[in-house]
């Protein structure tokens, strides 16, 4: 139970996380607050202080990220190659020569040059960051000082051989916001006005401008501005015109103090252009950075908001008491985000929200908790969760959330901003919360209605939004199965650290009392874990620290565990990431540990303890990695072996049978490196472990590593067959062994390569003579080990997701495992089958005793169709552009079924296979998680 | 407060929020809130935004429909154990809608001159409406109101009596006739199925079998689709108690001359077959020639073509083992079988019919997320196993005994199919 909500805490909290990471990042950052946090007196003093310790925030929570010096590199060359940021890139050179020598001694301290490197990427970064209001701050800072002569000579540097130049005219659209100024201090001219302080352009008349009188040109432009961000407005263009009207030098004040809100304005600029090389070809070469980097520095979010501002949604915060002495326009809108067009309409009818919620209450007694209006022909869902006297209302389109899994979004929601700030009452009535909140809105709009988006810009909306919005909504994380050896290790070393024995670094080793005790931790590796930051890009350093409010903490469930009431105390949760291992810990303090007063940030110690927990498990990494490489168990196949070749894949030379492909695949047998090629062990991928700090958990985890002890014996013990013959036999009764399934042949082989095999021997599918030779004995003994889930001879499994509830995890093949089943169907089908699991889900969620909105379980009653086990639903699909007109077009049918078990722990299983077989759920369910030792 | 498991409909004028009529087993919702249900409604219409429906935690349901620009139907359900479906709130708009146009014409209905007329008019569609309402959770197998497909009786002498319903209909000057027994459509013309539309056939069979007290009448309608302006006459006649014929016909013939002439020469000659068949809707929807299994408990076919659907709900099981469990109560069954319509027409398939109100939704742009078709589909709960499949010609949904193993009901469910069609032609 307890490990259970930490982990529900821990997942959604993180979550949270990747999405609010823009306040942190570009907030104060003033080296006060930093300051005014005190180290516990640990001996930290001889150390470097940490690259971290400048973010820090005043509220104590910070949000670090450091990519490692490859990837900073290959960013640090594309910024410059994007021109805007070239001059940043430029000004930040000069600085960091003066950082660099500030830090001489320190480097000599450390003695390392990479080290040293590290750092100076960093400052690099966190200069980036930076927001322009700091710049006014400042003063005229670099920019006006070292502006000319060094930019120019960069941009000239940087285009080597251009001769030819010619004048160009170019239409630019930028957003601009002028709520986002402040109205506090007025942009005075000397300091470049709204000029500088809207649009982000550095103008200095006189100086070399002079010929060029009354033309506006950018002398520099302001990082982080609107105009450095579009990446198309040059230093050395002209601006022309402002939505047509013409400026100059004079007006141009006038007309931008004109822009009444946020808006889009369409800039016209007079452009100094290399012949053949249009602004076109160069955006097109622009956006590499990974998408992901540059959200989570709060970049882009003012894009990415305008590339769905057509799509209605809302997300408002109303207060039901109105006060009727102070009648104040919009005074019951606590929060609301976004301001799109299609979003000021929703706002405009909140009354009808108001007043449904109201009204219902009273005429049926139940709370309101959704409903659908048509806007603009197009059908919203609104969802709505009352929390005392205030309203919490999201409006989503419905073609991408709908209806029946519109309340497990509201619920996720809500609860991970429970988990944030505690009450959903502090989280949207303070002030100081709602930029961040912005940006997680923001995210989370993202999220559902372009999930793609998020990862890379450059591609296109896919439709595939029901596999994001299942994964998401699941209360669990994905979980990799390791092999015994590996997962011993990586548990002595958390082990290890959540003793919090750390030597003299610890509080004991000078009489203190404990700062915090650790509550838990878990490890992610790579991809999926809850950022998906580190499967693409190593990260150098990520340190994350906040306080958070896990739910057990806030229900009342004294009753549960007579005699023992939690501890009051606060909780923080700290992430460090490195390279592509990252670590979650939920600290307490107070309880036995001292208690935390005011705003608390991170503590170098625990920071680095965690650290250091994470370098001793980097030699796991080549294990890990292996592990992921390995051929994917149980076995997956492609929908598109099952049906005829026709049309293009034809001249792919895909065998038209599965058998076929199944023997291709054991012709050309997986992966080099078959060592520790485990029998289970192949799917998800968080390694993760609740601590457990009484009897009755540990007995808990002894269990389920038990189970993974078990694992190789029980599969040892369902293999009798010890010849290679057993290709064709069908297993007798109740052993489901069967060779080398078709998915098995992709270990590290590329898909093309895979795919050349068949063109080149053909093999007689009926003739297995030769075959049988080529099969060398470790591939024999391959074959045994390998897991299946189908019944049959043949695999026919094509995708599955086992989660289990009590641990809050969740088991599919990983994503390298589906990169490999590349088809024109396959992607299709997984796409089908995680719409149809929306629907399975809400089947099962709406048979189980359902609880209101205040935790307490209502009278059940026979309500509906009653308590729903399993459901499946049968697919028929068709290949696409079907060629021949003669024949009919084959088809395919399949299976997507998902079974909910009580008993022995509440799992839900969902699964898809072709209908060849038949096949009885719980078996594959069972079958599954004693194979993966969960 | 409005109680639980009740349905509340109401009718308003759309310009003015002017209240018609309100009708629902319960006690009437207090005016206040009539009002605030237009308001609501009215305030986002005049923003953009169409409210269609609301929803709460304990499913009780709001529905709301306007239709011509003239005329607001709300439906307010209560919720609790048997919740009413959304699914089954729009339905319900637009069958009332219908009966209001089937009795009244559209021309009355859309431009309302005089409220307090239009209110006394009204009245005479009450009783179609109150039928309406209780058919939401009817326990005599009627689903036509749900399935908007009519509620069919598969006869076992269907070739004797077609030929006659032709022969008396062609006497009659008319292409439209239909034999109703107990409600359901025994026998019509061939045209009755290829012209009319499924809402038609539902709400002409709905007024059919309120007038069944009536020996004959001579009822003018308006056909919701075909001819909303213009009156045809609907003649109906009692040939055994429980047993009507109808036709729908221009001028002529006079109700008298039908009466007198045609069906005595006509149906005396089938009295027999009527009273087998009167006999038969006793026991089963389907001709004693049909052997449904034993662990079937019950099922619905729909004809996707012809939009006619059988329930059967059988009363015994014959041929079940002694340790089998009884049975669940017939009205369980219907319940569930209901639900599980609901289910599976909401998520996956598809059924292909137009709605007459301005803005009706129902979720069915679920099923628009697939990418590949949704052929079958299966449930299994504590009570029963459910299976529903689909094809290009009918749709099945059919209710098991728990003792059917699990991979065995896509064979039960379409041996079952094809031995109903096999034997009915259905």
């Amino acid at each position: 139970m307890a490990s259970r909500h930490l982990k529900d805490g821990s997942e959604t909290d993180f979550e949270s996380d990747k999405r609010e990471t823009k306040e942190d990042e570009g907030g104060s950052e003033t080296d006060s607050d930093a300051s005014s946090y005190s180290y516990s007196d640990s001996d930290y003093s001889d150390d470097l202080e940490p690259e971290w310790l400048d973010d820090v925030q005043k509220n104590g929570e910070l949000f670090y990220l450091e990519l490692s010096e490859g990837e900073e590199e290959a960013l640090l060359a594309q910024v410059s190659a994007n021109h805007s940021a070239a001059t940043n890139h430029v000004r930040f050179s000069e600085k960091e020569a003066e950082i660099l020598t500030d830090n001489g001694k320190k480097q000599a301290a450390s003695g390392s040059k990479s080290e040293a490197k590290l750092k100076k990427f960093t400052k690099i970064l966190r200069r980036k960051r930076r927001p322009s209001q700091r710049k006014n701050a400042d003063g005229k800072d670099a920019a006006s000082s070292q502006r000319p002569t060094s930019i120019l000579k960069n941009q000239a540097g940087q285009r080597p051989g251009v001769v030819v130049q010619q004048q160009r005219l170019k239409d630019v659209c930028v957003y601009l916001n002028p709520k986002r100024l402040g109205s506090a201090l007025p942009p005075s001219p000397e300091r470049g006005g709204l000029l500088e302080a809207l649009l982000g352009v550095v103008h200095r008349p006189g100086g070399n401008a002079g010929k060029r009188a009354g033309k506006l040109i950018i002398h520099g432009l302001v990082p982080h501005s609107p105009a450095s961000k579009c990446a198309e407005i040059l230093i050395g263009d002209a601006l022309v015109a402002v939505d047509d009207v013409d400026v100059t030098t004079e007006n141009i004040e006038r007309v931008l103090s004109c822009i009444p809100g946020p808006t889009q304005v369409r800039l016209t600029l007079e452009t100094v252009c290399p012949v053949g090389m249009g602004p076109d070809s160069r955006a097109k070469a622009a956006p590499a950075v990974s998408q992901l980097v540059r959200l989570l520095w709060g970049e882009d979010t003012v894009e990415l908001q305008m590339s769905i501002a057509h799509v209605p949604h809302i997300v408002m915060y109303l207060s039901l008491k109105l006060d009727s002495d102070s009648p104040q326009d919009e005074q019951e809108i606590l929060y609301q985000y976004p301001a799109s067009e299609a979003a000021v309409q929703l706002k405009s009818v909140r009354g009808i929200f108001l007043t449904l919620c109201d009204m219902l209450e009273n005429v049926t007694g139940g709370q309101i908790v959704s409903s659908s209006l048509w806007l603009q022909q197009q059908l919203v869902h609104v969802g709505y969760w009352k929390e005392g006297s205030n309203l919490l209302v999201i409006a989503v389109p419905a073609n991408r959330v709908p209806l029946l899994y519109l309340q497990t979004v509201i619920e996720g929601v809500v609860r991970t901003l429970k988990v944030m700030y505690g009450s959903l009452d502090s989280c949207f009535c303070e002030e100081e919360n709602a930029p961040r909140l912005d940006h997680f809105f923001c995210l989370f709009f993202q999220q559902l209605i372009q999930p793609s988006r998020l990862i890379d810009s450059s591609r296109p909306p896919t439709p595939d939004i029901s596999g994001s919005l299942f994964l998401d909504g699941l209360p669990a994380v994905r979980w990799l199965t390791l092999p015994a050896d590996i997962k011993v290790d990586v548990d002595t070393v958390l082990s290890d650290f959540e003793s919090s024995d750390f030597g003299d670094m610890s509080e004991d080793f000078y009489g203190m009392r404990r700062l915090y005790v650790i509550l838990g931790s878990c490890l992610f590796y790579k991809h999926y874990c809850l950022l998906p930051l580190a499967s693409e890009q190593r990260v150098g350093q990520l340190v994350v620290w906040r306080e958070v409010f896990p739910q057990r903490r806030t229900q009342n469930n004294t009753t549960a565990h007579p005699g023992y009431c939690e501890p009051l105390g606060r909780h923080f949760l700290l992430i460090v990431g490195l390279r592509h291992f990252m670590q979650c810990v939920l600290l307490e303090a107070g309880g036995c540990a001292s208690p935390a007063l005011g705003s608390t940030g991170p503590d170098c110690v625990y920071v680095d303890q965690v650290k250091a927990t994470l370098l001793q498990l980097e030699s796991l990494d080549a294990a890990i990695e292996e592990r992921l490489s390995a051929p994917p168990t149980p076995c997956l196949s492609c929908a598109d072996w099952f049906l005829p070749a026709g049309g293009r894949d034809r001249q792919d030379g895909i065998g038209s049978s599965p058998i076929l492909n199944r023997l291709t695949a054991a012709i050309k047998p997986p992966s080099p490196s078959g060592i520790g090629r485990s029998l289970f062990g192949e799917a998800g991928s968080a390694s993760l472990r609740g601590r457990r700090p009484s009897p009755q958990r540990s007995l808990s985890d002894s269990g389920s590593e038990g189970h993974t002890d078990g694992t190789p014996s029980f599969t040892s013990g369902l293999s009798p067959h010890a010849t290679p013959d057993t290709l064709r036999r069908t297993p007798s009764s109740g052993t489901r062994r069967d060779s080398l399934g078709s998915g098995g042949s992709d270990g590290s082989l590329g898909s093309a390569g895979f795919f050349k095999i068949p063109r080149l021997k053909h093999p007689n599918p009926f003739y297995l003579g030769s075959l049988r030779k080529s099969l060398t004995d470790r591939e024999t003994e391959e074959m045994h080990n390998v897991l299946k889930l189908t019944a049959g001879a043949e695999n026919t499994l094509f995708h599955y997701v086992l989660m289990e509830t009590v641990q809050g995890i969740f088991i599919a093949p990983t994503h390298r495992e589906m990169n490999h089943l590349s088809g024109s169907i396959h992607p299709q089908l997984i796409q089908n089958f995680y719409h149809c699991c929306l629907s399975i889900r809400q089947a099962f969620q709406q048979s189980l005793p359902s609880r209101d909105r205040k935790g307490t379980e209502r009278p059940q009653s026979s309500r509906g169709l009653g308590p729903v086990k399993e459901h499946g639903v049968l697919f028929q699909c068709k290949p696409e552009n079907w060629t021949d007109q003669k024949k009919p077009a084959p088809t395919m049918t399949y299976w997507v079924i998902g079974r909910m078990l009580l008993e022995p722990v509440p799992q839900e299983f969902y699964v898809c296979f072709h209908d060849s077989v038949a096949e009885v759920p719980v078996e594959m369910a069972f079958r599954l998680s004693f194979g993966l030792a969960v | 407060m409005l109680q639980a498991e009740t349905l509340q409909l109401l009718c308003l004028t759309a310009s003015s929020g002017v209240p018609l009529f309100s009708r629902g087993s319960s006690k009437q919702l207090p005016f206040s809130i009539i009002g605030s249900l237009n308001g609501v409604h009215m305030f986002g219409a005049g923003h953009g935004a169409q409210l269609a429906s609301c929803e709460t935690d304990q499913e009780s349901r709001v529905v709301w429909g306007v239709f011509q620009d003239s005329l607001m139907l709300i439906a307010v359900s209560g919720g609790g154990g048997s919740a009413i479906s959304e699914l089954q709130l729009h339905r319900l708009l637009e069958n009332v809608w219908n009966c209001m146009v089937l009795v009244l014409g559209q021309d009355e209905l859309a431009n309302v001159r005089n409220v307090e007329r239009l209110k006394r008019e009204l009245r005479s569609c009450y009783r179609l409406i109150d039928m309406l309402l209780e058919r939401i959770n009817d326990d005599q197998g009627f689903m036509g109101d749900l399935t908007q497909c009519s509620d069919c009786l598969l006869p076992s002498h269907s070739s004797l009596l077609q030929e006659a319903l032709d022969s008396f209909a062609q006497a009659a000057e008319s292409e439209f006739g239909c034999l109703l027994v107990h409600g359901r459509v025994a026998q019509a013309t061939e045209k009755w199925w290829s012209r009319l539309t499924s809402q038609e056939v539902v709400v002409l069979s709905v007024l059919v079998h309120s007038l069944s007290g009536a020996s004959s009448c001579d009822y003018p309608v308006f056909l919701p689709q075909g001819s909303p302006t213009v009156a045809i006459r609907l003649l109906s006649f009692q040939l055994l108690p429980g047993v009507h014929v109808c036709i729908l016909c221009g001028p002529k013939p006079s109700l008298c001359k039908a009466q007198n002439e045609l069906i005595g020469r006509f149906w005396s000659t089938f009295a027999e077959n009527l009273r087998s068949c009167l006999e038969q809707a006793e026991r089963s929807t389907l001709p004693p020639s049909v052997n449904l299994r034993w662990d079937i408990q019950a099922l619905l076919l729909i004809n996707r073509e012809s939009r006619r659907a059988v329930t059967v709900c059988p009363r015994v099981r014959s041929g079940a083992p002694s340790q089998a469990t009884p049975l669940l109560s017939s009205a369980r069954r219907l319940e569930l079988l209901r639900l599980f319509y609901t289910f599976a027409v909401t998520r996956y398939f598809t059924s292909q019919e137009t709605s007459v109100s301005s803005a009706s939704t129902t979720s069915e742009d679920f099923s628009q997320g697939f990418t590949h078709v949704p052929v079958q589909c299966y449930l299994v709960t504590d009570e029963c196993k459910c299976y529903a499949l689909q094809n290009s010609q009918h749709q099945l949904f059919v209710l098991m005994d728990l003792s059917v193993p699990t991979f065995a009901l896509r064979n039960v469910a379409t041996q079952t199919l094809s031995a109903i069609t096999a034997a009915t032609g259905f």
